[in-house]
């Protein structure tokens, strides 16, 4: 039993990243990244535009090339990058964050091709893109013309070309963005079915929902930075408190009395934390009395309390400012 | 949906291998020729009546004043040099304004480049698509002209060959100029100061010997000038000079494309 363990070891790193840099000219994309992605697992890359997700999810498949350093190191599936990088892509599949689909073809004649690309022969293809294109519930549109799908229909239909190859790994950059609602509910649906198969899935993201809902590990970035890593729940309790009040007219904090002491003295003493934007103050808290009690000075109408969620860490950790 | 078909979404084992190098490379090549196919009348029959007009309007109308060429008749003279400008169009549309298409606007090699392929294998199994459009042009218009009479049948069975050589070449051409531009519009100087002054100085309309002296040494170095030559020999009778014309085209393919190929990876790889 113990040696069987040992022996699957190697295989229970999908992904190795260590010490990543990356530059483009003297900007720096990526700076000192660490981590590694479990087999089997979800992890999911967190951050605002410009975080770095892109370009480290391109180092993974060699589509980018890391900081030439002695001490740098990126494996996947047990191959190096970049110099195995056709092994490695001939293991995992790729939702790119365009679509990069050839428009003019049909959805069956699109999958054709990149089962070509996989070295698949014709007999082997035929099944797996009629077995993948109703696993993606697009058979009905197995003739239709790509320029003719819906938007969410084109993600769809790259999620299968993904899967062709069977592969072990799958990368998504930002798999859902701008889809509706129901397309995001299918397609998530479709990697937790593969994660029950043991498909290892590395996703970017800026959906909070997407990375809680999905994710068994989650990494923040910022400004090429690891800001935070951690399973969701956990991520929650260790780093924000429970709470939060939402105040949408601040005015009331200094009109009405009751509301302002509330409010002070919570802030005073540590059991609140204030936060606020242009229009609106937050009131962050474990403590639900103290919550009450600035609540409980305000006419209904003007807050609101809720649970704390990830988006509220997300914005804790990389600050309300435009990445721009 | 059955859990058994979930589970056979990753029941193949796989070891890691790539397909080999040539499968990689006609990879490539299947997925032009799918995508060209798809609207074959509206690709191909513009640029294959384009050689005919010319030949008609320029051989007939001008070939009533000039009727020998080089030993030639005129429409004969004329028939072949387009042999290869068509071939010269094909390919040099193909990878400008295709290419930076397929690379800027569709982000084709984006989702490519993330299958089991290498930058080199994409940009060889363009190179070798536009060779394939060269040689098949070459053959569509040598098969029309020589219908008409343009051409006598014992040329040029080795014509479509050339023409595939042309279409390389102006593959590896195009795509370093590719390379170059930030803005589609800009293969406007390429076609305007290159491609169309070298149809009339490649000795593909009138012989290179017309031309002023230093014009005939720039014209030496023209890539266009070779193949053309080349085709005339094969037809007429090779002669030494054909020997130069080979390695200029194996040279200027070799060089220029594993510069282009060099430009276009640090395009393509962050």
């Amino acid at each position: 039993m113990h040696v069987a363990k040992r022996l699957d070891r190697p295989e229970q790193d999908a992904i190795v990243v260590r010490h990543l840099f990356k530059h483009y000219g003297a900007l720096e994309a990526v700076h000192d990244l660490n981590f590694t992605a479990l087999s089997g697992r979800c992890t999911a890359f967190l951050g605002p535009n410009g975080a770095g997700k892109t370009t480290t999810i391109k180092t993974l498949y060699g589509k980018a090339r890391a900081d030439a350093r002695p001490d740098t190191e990126i494996r996947v599936l047990g191959f190096r990058l970049p110099a195995e990088e056709l092994e490695v892509k001939s293991l995992i599949g790729l939702v790119p964050q365009d679509n990069s689909l050839d428009e003019e073809l049909n959805v069956e004649q699109n999958l054709v091709i990149y089962s070509k690309l996989y070295g698949m022969p014709m007999t082997a293809a035929k099944p797996r893109i009629a077995e993948l294109l109703d696993f993606m519930e697009l058979s009905e549109k197995a003739r239709s013309r790509v320029k003719e799908l819906s938007g969410g229909m084109q993600r769809r239909l790259v999620v299968a070309r993904a899967l062709l190859n069977s592969p072990r790994l799958l990368i998504l950059d930002e798999p859902t963005t701008g889809l509706d609602p129901q397309v995001r509910h299918l397609i998530w649906d479709r990697l937790r079915a593969l994660m029950r198969d043991g498909v290892t899935i590395l996703l970017s993201t800026h959906y909070m929902d997407e990375a809680y809902q999905i994710a068994n590990e989650i990494i923040i970035m910022d400004k090429g930075r690891l800001v935070l890593q951690g399973e969701p729940r956990g991520l929650l309790a260790g780093h924000i408190e429970s709470f939060v009040l939402e105040v949408s007219e601040p005015g009331l904090l200094e009109s009405l009395p009751q509301a302002r002491r509330a409010a002070e003295e919570g802030t005073a003493s540590g059991r609140l934390r204030r936060d606020r934007t242009a229009e609106r103050v937050l009131f962050y808290s474990s403590d639900l009395a103290s919550i009450e009690a600035v609540a409980g000075g305000l006419p209904t109408g003007s807050h609101f309390a809720r649970q704390t969620n990830l988006e509220d860490l997300f914005l804790k950790t990389t600050g309300r400012s435009l990445n721009e | 949906m059955s859990s058994s078909i979930e589970t056979r979404l990753i029941s193949r084992e796989r070891a890691g291998a790539a397909p080999k190098r040539a499968a990689r490379i006609g990879a490539v090549w299947y997925r032009h020729m799918r995508v060209y196919t798809k609207n074959i009348f509206s690709n191909s029959v513009p640029p294959f009546v384009e050689p005919l007009v010319f030949l008609l309007g320029v051989g007939l109308g001008l070939g009533a004043f000039i009727t020998r060429m080089q030993g030639m008749p005129y429409v004969r003279f004329l028939a072949t040099g387009l042999l290869m400008t068509t071939a010269m169009f094909t390919s040099a549309f193909e990878m400008t304004f295709g290419t930076y298409i397929r690379l800027v606007f569709d982000k084709i090699y984006d989702g490519m480049l993330g299958a089991p392929l290498t930058v080199g294998d994409l940009m060889l199994g363009e190179i070798l698509w536009c060779g394939t459009k060269g040689a098949l042009f070459t053959a569509s218009v040598m098969i029309v002209t020589t219908a008409f009479g343009a051409l006598s049948f014992g040329l040029v069975w080795l014509a479509p060959l050339v023409g595939f050589a042309t279409g390389a070449m102006f593959a590896v051409l195009a795509l370093l100029v590719t390379t170059v531009v930030d803005n589609i519009n800009n293969f406007n100087f390429f076609f305007s100061g290159l491609i169309s002054p070298m149809f009339f100085f490649s000795g593909v309309v009138f012989p290179l010997g017309n031309l002023p002296g230093w014009l005939r040494v720039v014209a030496e170095f023209l890539p266009l000038t070779h193949p053309v030559r080349l085709v005339r020999g094969i037809d007429q009778g090779l002669s030494p000079v054909n020997a130069w014309d080979g390695a200029y085209i194996v040279v200027f393919v070799a060089g220029i494309g594993a510069l282009a190929v060099a430009r276009i990876r640090k395009r393509l790889i962050d």
